[in-house]
């Protein structure tokens, strides 16, 4: 076990130089810098003042000398200054990363508790029309884009009530009321589209255990529809559900940028679009790196999952 | 009492009842207290370095918290020479037939952080606006320092005093003054800090900037106008989609909408949820135009520009791109909004503002002397900004142009790209926003078509027009200004130096209880919020 999580840590750091590789350059092919962008915002262009703004960042060194600094910055603690708000970068992304976190692991709840009941519902009543109805409803789910389901919330909100969630954030010690209602809405509007998928796992992966022979077994033992479907079949088609959980927390870290937006969350995912388009590659390079820890993290936790949830799973060493 | 008498008795206290209930928000008493919350529509992209910038994101915040010398009366609805009021200069007096301006300063004025506002504080901010050479800050960027030009020495004799001293008389530059886009900076904090804060001398002070979500600013105790501002609190809430600032509008989340961003649909919208909602539409200073490269062919010939500018119908565009939210103009915001606007008549004569088939027919003929027929069309490339607002305009003029044989396709570019791509002129031609600070020929003339400067995206350079313009700029009787406003107007648009298409209305929307805060013709100069109280 010790060796297996050594070598999965080991790739993780790999896949992490290999991240910031990428990013680094992906940034700096798109059109553009931080500088044009000052300029646009002035509506002209000075050549020599532009030449002055870049040295004054730091901008005007070859890329290698850049990068190698940011590296020296992660491994210091130190994630640079933001080249838009003149600030450490740090300072900037601190507060962003607890209300995404918060956003994903809410949506992930409401995914599990609406996805997993259906998806066993589903397969135990399968081709009954309690089944096509929540299929209905799981499609529904994942036709529906999240800007398009997060924006009827919000009109609905406006048109039916005259009312909309809180537009700057509230912090649970401040007022925890509006705080729950703040996330309440935006963890449904995602968390249903999440849902659909893992009711889908949920019921497939369970219908196919239904039809292995220690069900059968369990069935002809006379033990009962709870203990057969809860205790032997669902802990046995839990973990394709796991894994895709494991999955759509990772997505979610980076990819609630609409409903953030839409919802005016200052979380990451809209900061990190913002921090795109302004070129403010201190912001960019430190949330994608982010984003990817929390991938290579949650991977590691569902691997290790497996082991806890099938004794069967065994790592080597 | 005979019941005629009656009737007309009691008919005269109903009417005069009703006058009294409903009657104008001038006749009531201002109240004091409230906060204010403001949609901003996107983090303030430059902090409060208003100096450094060209976008209503950072002066609009940042006028709260800063003054002018001078300032365009935030009660009265046009900006002009006559709605100038002091602010940080109690007086003004021109001497030397124009060439010197003197401001007499308010005494007893503070910072934000408690010291003293002397003219050391103006000397240092126009010194480093025109960067004269001995100037003690420097901008990283200035985008205006083409208003400054005539700016030739500022002198402060004393702390109470500061003359600019000009190169030629100028007397708009006073109206260059009052815009929001010209506040002063203290001398004692570095020029860089207002990119982080804002020390001003305010109404208001900043007590938070919680980056991506909003600005929070606070009555400034001593501000030197007795007993202003209003409000205790303004608050200017970072709604980035536009959808959510339209809710939050509707839901009263925020009372006010955000200065050059409700259009007319959303309006009407607006109105027909909440029919209580205020909606001002009024010019923004913003218009819609194309820019062709004169410096490179086919746009080099002036035929093949006019011929452009006589395909496109201006009507059209406003009726089909703007849903009727705009107005068609010439070089100046038109009448009634704007001051220096070309009167109708003289519109009509200009090229594209005629009957549509005439001018489709003209704009032929001019091909058709360059051998460009339908047949044998002229291809060229319309660049503009990957922004629905400049794609929607670009897109109607490559249809109005295919109709007159130049097939145009279209090239989005980022934002990032835009403004040093239009500079260098990279590009054959362009559809393109324009937008003015205050409604004075100065500013936008010499910015937008004077030889040389970086704006000029056309690179269109008439050294004629160059004169008139100076002309125009020293001209002391205002009639005489007019006429000659309008003349280079059209000669302007007689050349296709940039051919306007329309000029943006805003329908500006506050909740009922909003008082005074009354939009301008420029959106970029009545943030000020001394004046405006919450009436609830």
């Amino acid at each position: 076990m010790k060796t297996y999580l050594a070598q999965r840590l080991a790739i993780a750091v790999l896949t992490l130089v290999g991240m910031s590789m990428v990013i680094f350059v992906l940034l700096r092919l798109a059109p553009g810098d931080i500088v044009d962008i000052l300029f646009s915002s002035a509506g002209y262009v000075n050549e020599s003042e532009k030449q002055a703004i870049l040295k004054d960042l730091g901008m005007d060194r070859p890329y290698w000398v850049q990068y190698a600094e940011w590296i020296r910055q992660i491994l210091t603690g130190d994630l640079g200054k933001s080249y838009r708000y003149d600030l450490p970068a740090w300072q900037i992304i601190k507060p962003l990363l607890p209300v995404t976190i918060e956003l994903a692991a809410l949506s992930i709840v409401v995914a599990v508790v609406l996805g997993v009941p259906t998806g066993v519902i589903s397969a135990v009543r399968q081709d009954s029309t309690l089944d096509y109805v929540l299929r209905v409803i799981s499609l529904g789910g994942l036709s529906m884009p999240a800007f398009w389901l997060a924006m009827v919330i919000i009109l609905g909100c406006v048109t039916w009530f005259g009312w909309i969630p809180p537009l700057t954030y509230v912090s649970p010690f401040q007022n925890f009321k509006l705080h729950a209602i703040q996330f309440a809405l935006p963890a449904l509007a995602v968390g249903y589209r999440s849902s659909a998928l893992i009711m889908r796992i949920t019921r497939s992966s369970l219908l196919e255990v239904m039809r292995e022979d220690y069900i059968r077994t369990a069935w002809a033992k006379g033990q009962s529809g709870r203990v057969v479907i809860w205790r032997h079949a669902l802990k046995n088609a839990i973990l394709p559900v796991v894994t895709v959980i494991g999955i759509e927390f990772a997505f979610l870290i980076g990819g609630l940028v609409v409903t953030e937006t839409v919802f005016n969350l200052p979380g990451v995912a809209r900061f990190l679009v913002q921090a795109i388009l302004w070129r403010d590659y201190p912001i960019v390079q430190n949330l994608v790196m982010f984003i990817a820890i929390v991938v290579i993290l949650s991977n590691l936790l569902v691997d290790m999952l497996y082991g806890v949830l099938d004794p069967r799973v065994r790592y080597g060493g | 009492m005979t019941p005629r008498r009656f009737v007309i008795v009691v008919s005269i206290l109903v009417i005069g009842a009703a006058l009294i209930v409903g009657g104008p928000a001038v006749s009531q008493t201002p109240k004091s207290g409230g906060t204010l919350n403001i949609t901003q529509r996107e983090d303030l992209p430059q902090g409060f370095a208003v100096h450094e910038t060209g976008t209503i994101s950072t002066s609009w915040p940042a006028m709260a918290c800063l003054n002018n010398l001078v300032f365009f009366d935030p009660l009265k609805k046009v900006e002009s020479a006559e709605t100038i009021i002091g602010e940080l200069a109690e007086k003004w007096s021109w001497q030397d037939n124009y060439r010197n301006l003197v401001f007499f300063l308010r005494k007893g004025v503070k910072w934000h952080d408690g010291q003293p506002f002397t003219s050391k504080d103006v000397k240092f901010t126009f010194d480093m606006l025109r960067e004269a050479p001995d100037a003690q800050g420097k901008l990283r960027i200035n985008p205006r320092k083409d208003w400054y030009a005539n700016l030739q020495n500022v002198e402060a004799p004393d702390p109470q005093t500061v003359i600019f001293h000009l190169k030629k008389p100028q007397p708009s530059l006073l109206l260059m003054l009052a815009s929001g886009y010209s506040p002063v900076y203290a001398a004692h904090v570095p020029p860089a800090s207002y990119r982080t804060g804002c020390v001003g001398t305010g109404p208001f002070k900043l007590k938070e900037w919680r980056r991506g979500e909003f600005v929070e600013m606070v009555k400034n105790p001593d501000y030197f106008v007795k007993g202003r501002p209003y409000l205790d609190t303004l608050k200017y809430i970072i709604i980035a989609e536009r959808g959510t600032r339209t809710a939050a509008l509707q839901a009263g989340k925020v009372d006010v909408s955000f200065p050059g961003e409700t259009t007319k649909t959303t309006a009407e919208q607006l109105k027909k949820a909440v029919p209580q909602l205020v909606v001002t539409p009024y010019s923004q200073n913003v218009n819609d135009n194309i820019i062709m490269n004169v410096k490179k062919p086919p746009f080099d010939n002036i035929k093949v520009r006019l011929a452009v500018s006589h395909a496109i119908d201006r009507r059209a565009l406003v009726q089909a791109v703007q849903q009727g939210g705009a107005m068609i103009g010439a070089g100046m915001a038109p009448k009634p909004h704007g001051v220096w606007g070309l009167l109708e008549k003289d519109l009509q004569a200009l090229p594209g503002y005629g009957k549509v088939a005439d001018e489709k027919d003209k704009a032929r003929k001019l091909l058709a002397e360059v051998a460009i027929t339908p047949q044998k069309p002229l291809k060229v490339e319309m660049v503009t900004r990957a922004i629905a607002i400049y794609v929607d305009m670009a897109s109607f003029v490559i249809n109005e142009l295919k109709q007159v044989g130049i097939d145009a396709s279209l090239k989005q570019v980022e934002t990032a790209q835009w403004h040093p791509m239009a500079t260098r002129g990279d590009y054959q031609m362009g559809a393109n926003l324009t937008g003015i600070g205050p409604d004075d020929p100065d500013a936008n003339f010499y910015e937008n078509y004077s030889c040389g400067s970086p704006r000029n995206y056309s690179h269109y350079c008439n050294e004629a027009i160059g004169k008139l313009i100076d002309q125009q700029s020293q001209e002391l009787d205002p009639k005489k200004r007019m006429t000659m406003v309008w003349n280079i107007q059209k000669t302007l648009e007689a050349e296709a130096a940039r051919p306007i298409l329309d000029w943006k209305l805003d329908y500006f929307t506050v909740w009922p209880h909003v008082k005074n805060l009354i939009p301008h013709q420029s959106i970029y100069n009545f943030g000020r919020m001394q004046e405006v109280w919450i009436d609830k």
